[in-house]
């Protein structure tokens, strides 16, 4: 076999990139097909055989054009025009999880990490606990607990269920552990107190972890599809899966106008991950729980 | 120390909720004139939200006290919401579900009795006779009507002329009368692609063999009932022998996973020949396809029956207005009021036809000259006459599923039809024994 | 650590303030997660039904009839075999070749290479479940995309390969789906597990006179060992919980037995058909238990697996 340290390309080389460059294929080909198809009439979508560039010749009506997929995404079933309210409850609520998350996790984690007291184990081991419970398993008590705290129905209701994650706090604490105590004990000596201690030197030192938690935590809110369903019954609160969902079920057979609003329903997160990516990429590097 | 605390915390945080419930309204003294605020919700349908938005809007100026709060949504959004917001003891005060699947709130007492006096009734007799013969047996229990009938649906077989002239069909000699020539029909009209279907005759509908398949097997001299389930193993069998023809394994005329022909009907692309839908589909085709209902290039004709079959149309089915039996004494009256003024005021039964395509089954409906002047309404309402209402009773949507089940067993995955009816059999009776 | 010259009343005072810090988050997991499952628990031994106000205890019942009943054809044995055979035929698939894939990454001498192909392979993380599942049930259509390409591939024509009609099909479609998605994740994993082993050790063992091959075998893998039983076990615990994916499938028409997983039929039984509370809330409760059994096995296993020594 050749060594990789010699400046050769060798077969084995060529194979790689052939097999990685068909994986890549695999993996755009459904995005490449989402993205054309929403320009597309429904008979182009299912029609055999499949010609990729949209064309005019499947219009079935004089007032299609390429655009009318994407109106018809917009305005919504029934012309509820709904789809950019579903976008700004989608964002509020993936936000404001996003940062609770991390505040509450990085809070818990660094109670967890630094500090010594009576039953700290129990209360990882209760937190980690919760982790095992899936949420098809809590969703009935939860909508019940939520109708008597009294924000079923309500974007707090939306939130509130989500606003912290056992995970978070694991990550926050393995990756905490590892923070120098001299900075702790040095600014203790200075006066602070410990609360500040945490805003002013934790938070700000742990921004590798602290992006990737809020990322993360974003984009599982962004997919969640089971408790809106279950939460948010008017329509203006709705979430867009929950959009995209009872889209798909009026619009069955318009694949196009489907393709469409699965298309602009993804823009945010698509802008997000490119922006973003090395925080997308390098959350493995902190689940690996190595310093810094 | 800090265990216990945790420990109380705990403890705490699990009692907490059940402190948190806020003592129950008591019922108001009912005041007509008082401000009271009434949910509505009701099914996605773009004809008939625009023409009860309408009468809403109406109903708001002659009774400014109320408020009515509207929220209209996808079947099973509205079907799972109104059975978790009863769940959690705020279900809406007037809605509408399928009678299969609203019959289980009336059996749970969550249903309220027709308020006879605010509608416009004498009694519970006074109103039957104001419907047509049997049409709203399924609200009523132990002396009362329990809903409004908002629609009565029945299916026929509509028929796109243009395709059966490609295929070399007459439309008018030629469709089928008997589900052997529905058959024969649909192979000379299926396009395939080696074994993909690109062109079909007819096909079903798929997810709801109450309504038409349950009345095939009728006709072969079977039954469903919530006594004994699925009655006549040889009829039920035949049945599924018919279907399993129908599928890839056979004649490869059509099959659940291809689109649904009556979404396909409208746009008339020539993708199918026949649909198995309701008189408001009419409607449907007049907003969505002007040009194509205009063009008369389509029609209508009657539920086929089996060669030497009993003379047995397609089930018809029904939505009821309903009134939230927990709501409060002056909700109660509003929302029937309501109901009143959608259904009941005169001239609105008409709009409801001829805009909606929606048949209320009253007398006075169906035997006036509206619905004689609906185009094809003499079919439907002769396979009116020769049809029974669907099964409503136990576990009807769970019954359906297993049938459905049954159905693409044999036809996709190659199961036996006698099997198949055992293990439909075991299921149905387990689930009306539940 | 603090040295013995320090009270004992400072690191008193520090513990209430450690103890303080962790107090929001044990409420909110209090609320909301020990209470509905105890909830839960309670529930699945009574009959109790959505629609309807009266319910009674019927002690474990349920649990009964889950196992020796059908639940109206959709029975749990039959959930606990999809789901299994779901998890089997997902997460192997995804652990062997994201280890492949990341290997084979690590290899690019080109750093900009590395990152464009991480890009690509994440990119169907990034999009919602219900998106992916939509995109790939219209490809999965008889005249759809995939059925096309099949053809081509296989050298057949107009053969219908049946992707979403028949029953096993159906379970290797959602696979597909669910291996698109979450493949990349992986991945990144595993990349990361390898670019912690110091290239020393590469270099030693090149110096040492090992080809590449051996390398891999010898050392490399060996080293990864605790990064491929993490993710090994994050796997398929997830595939477990998977839903999405099932659920779009099912609302866009397939059958729904063969992709009936666990949390599927939870939702089907307590939400939809019947409603049946008590009989969902049991089976919340065995899913439970079965993730509770393989969470605490990871554990077991990691412990023993982060013993590696360099």
């Amino acid at each position: 076999m050749n060594n990789s340290y010699v400046g050769k390309v060798s077969a084995g080389e060529v194979i790689t990139h052939i097999f990685l460059i068909l994986l890549v294929a695999f993996v755009i080909l459904p995005i490449l097909f989402m993205l054309v198809a929403s320009f597309m009439d429904a008979k182009q979508i299912l029609a055999m055989p499949f010609k990729w560039i949209p064309s005019k010749d499947y219009f079935t009506s004089s007032t299609r054009t390429y655009f009318t997929n994407f109106i018809k995404a917009i305005r919504g079933n029934n012309n509820n025009n709904i789809f950019f309210t579903a976008m700004k409850n989608s964002l509020i609520v993936a936000i404001t999880c996003s940062v609770t998350t991390v505040f509450f996790s990085a809070l818990c984690g660094y109670g967890l990490a630094k500090f010594r007291f009576k039953g700290r184990n129990f209360v990882f081991m209760s937190i980690m606990s919760t982790m095992m419970i899936p949420f098809e398993a809590i969703m009935i008590p939860l909508y019940m607990v939520s109708k008597s705290v009294g924000i079923m129905n309500t974007l707090p209701g939306l939130i509130i269920p989500f606003a912290i994650s056992a995970f978070g706090v694991f990550q926050m604490r393995q990756y905490l552990l590892t923070f120098p105590s001299e900075y702790l004990d040095a600014s203790r000596v200075d006066g602070l107190g410990e609360f500040n201690i945490f805003l002013r030197i934790v938070l700000p030192n742990s921004t590798p972890v602290i992006a990737t938690l809020g990322i993360l935590s974003f984009r599982n809110q962004w997919d969640n599809l089971l408790w809106p369903m279950l939460c948010a019954q008017a329509e203006k609160l709705k979430t867009l899966p929950l959009y995209i969902s009872s889209f798909a079920e009026e619009k069955q057979t318009d694949e196009g106008a489907l393709m469409a609003c699965a298309f602009i329903a993804s823009i945010p997160m698509f802008i997000l991950f490119f922006t973003l990516s090395k925080y997308f990429l390098g959350g493995a590097a902190v689940f690996e729980s190595r310093k810094g | 120390m800090k265990k216990v605390l945790v420990a109380m915390l705990l403890v705490l945080a699990v009692l907490a909720p059940i402190f948190a419930q806020g003592a129950e309204e008591k019922k108001a003294t009912f005041d007509k004139d008082a401000p009271v605020t009434i949910v509505f919700w009701t099914h996605e349908d773009t004809s008939r939200n625009v023409l009860e938005d309408q009468y809403l809007d109406e109903f708001r100026a002659l009774h400014p006290n109320v408020t009515i709060e509207v929220a209209r949504f996808a079947a099973e959004p509205l079907r799972q919401g109104i059975q978790t917001s009863y769940a959690a003891g705020n279900g809406p005060t007037v809605w509408n579900l399928p009678i299969e699947n609203a019959h289980a709130y009336i059996e749970a007492g969550l249903v309220a009795p027709v308020d006879y006096e605010v509608v416009g009734f004498k009694n519970a007799d006074d109103m039957r006779k104001h419907y047509a013969d049997g049409m709203i047996d399924a609200v009523y229990v132990d002396g009362d009507f329990y809903g409004l009938p908002l629609e009565l649906t029945n299916w026929c077989i509509f028929v796109n002329k243009e395709v059966f002239r490609d295929a070399g069909l007459d439309p008018e000699k030629d469709y089928p009368k008997t589900w052997e020539e529905m058959v024969e029909v649909s192979k000379k009209i299926v396009k395939r692609d080696g074994d993909i279907i690109t062109r079909r005759g007819f096909d079903f509908r798929y997810s709801y063999s109450l309504i038409y398949f349950v009345p095939m097997v009728e006709q072969l001299g079977g039954a469903l009932t919530e006594k004994d389930g699925c009655v006549n193993a040889e009829a039920w069998i035949k049945a599924l022998t018919f279907m399993k023809n129908w599928g890839p394994s056979g004649e490869n005329l059509g099959n659940s996973t291809l689109t649904a022909p009556r979404k396909l009907f409208n746009k008339a692309n020539g993708d199918v020949a026949m649909a198995n839908t309701g008189l408001y589909q009419e409607a449907r085709i007049a907003a969505e396809n002007p040009n194509f209902y205009n063009s008369g290039e389509w029609m209508v004709v009657p539920f086929p029956v089996f060669e030497g079959g009993k003379d047995i149309a397609a089930k018809y089915y029904g939505h009821y207005y309903h009134v939230n039996a927990e709501a409060t004494e002056a909700q109660q009256y509003w929302g029937w009021e309501l109901i009143k003024y959608f259904l009941l005021t005169p001239g609105h039964a008409e709009e409801y036809l001829t805009k909606v395509g929606l048949i209320q089954p009253l007398e006075s409906l169906m035997n006036g000259d509206v619905y004689k002047s609906m185009p094809y309404s003499d079919v439907f309402k002769a396979d009116f006459a020769r049809a029974t209402i669907t099964y409503y009773g136990k576990n009807a949507a769970a019954i359906q599923t297993q049938i459905d089940t049954a159905i693409n067993n044999v036809m996709l995955q190659g199961v036996d039809p006698a099997d198949a009816y055992k293990t439909l059999q075991a299921n149905v009776l387990e689930l009306l024994n539940d | 650590m603090k040295s013995k010259v320090k009270t004992y009343s400072i690191e008193r005072k520090q513990a209430r303030y450690g103890f303080a810090f962790t107090i929001p988050c044990l409420l909110f997991f209090a609320m909301f997660s020990f209470y509905p499952i105890i909830n839960a628990f309670i529930t699945s031994l009574t009959d109790r039904k959505a629609v309807g106000r009266t319910w009674s205890f019927v002690g474990f019942d349920n649990y009964v009839y889950l196992f020796t009943k059908s639940n109206g054809g959709f029975s749990m044995l039959n959930s606990m075999k999809a789901t299994g055979l779901f998890t089997l035929e997902c997460f192997i698939p995804m652990v062997v070749i994201a280890l492949v894939l990341s290997v084979l990454i690590m290899q690019l001498r080109k750093p900009g290479q590395k990152k464009f192909f991480e890009l690509c392979y994440y990119i169907p993380a990034v999009l919602s479940s219900v998106v992916a599942a939509t995109i790939w049930r219209i490809m999965f259509q008889p005249t759809g995309l995939i059925n096309q390409l099949s053809n081509t591939l296989m050298f057949t024509s107009g053969k219908d390969y049946k992707w979403l009609t028949d029953n096993n099909m159906l379970v290797a479609s959602t696979v597909i789906v669910y291996f698109w998605k979450h493949m990349g994740y992986f991945t990144i994993l595993f990349i990361t597990g390898l670019a912690s082993i110091p290239p020393t050790i590469y270099e030693a063992a090149i110096v040492d006179g090992s080809s590449r091959w051996h390398t891999f075998w010898k050392i490399t893998l060996p080293l990864l060992k605790p990064t491929v039983m993490l993710v090994s076990i994050m796997s398929m615990l997830q595939c477990l919980k998977t839903f999405s994916t099932q659920y779009m499938f099912v609302q866009g028409g397939t059958a729904r037995k063969p992709i009936d997983v666990i949390t599927m039929n939870i939702y089907y039984t307590g939400i939809r058909t019947g409603g049946y509370l008590g009989r969902a809330s049991a089976m919340s409760i065995i899913l439970f238990v079965i993730m509770l059994l393989l969470t605490v096995f990871q554990f077991k296993a990691q412990k023993g697996g982060e013993d590696v020594e360099y």
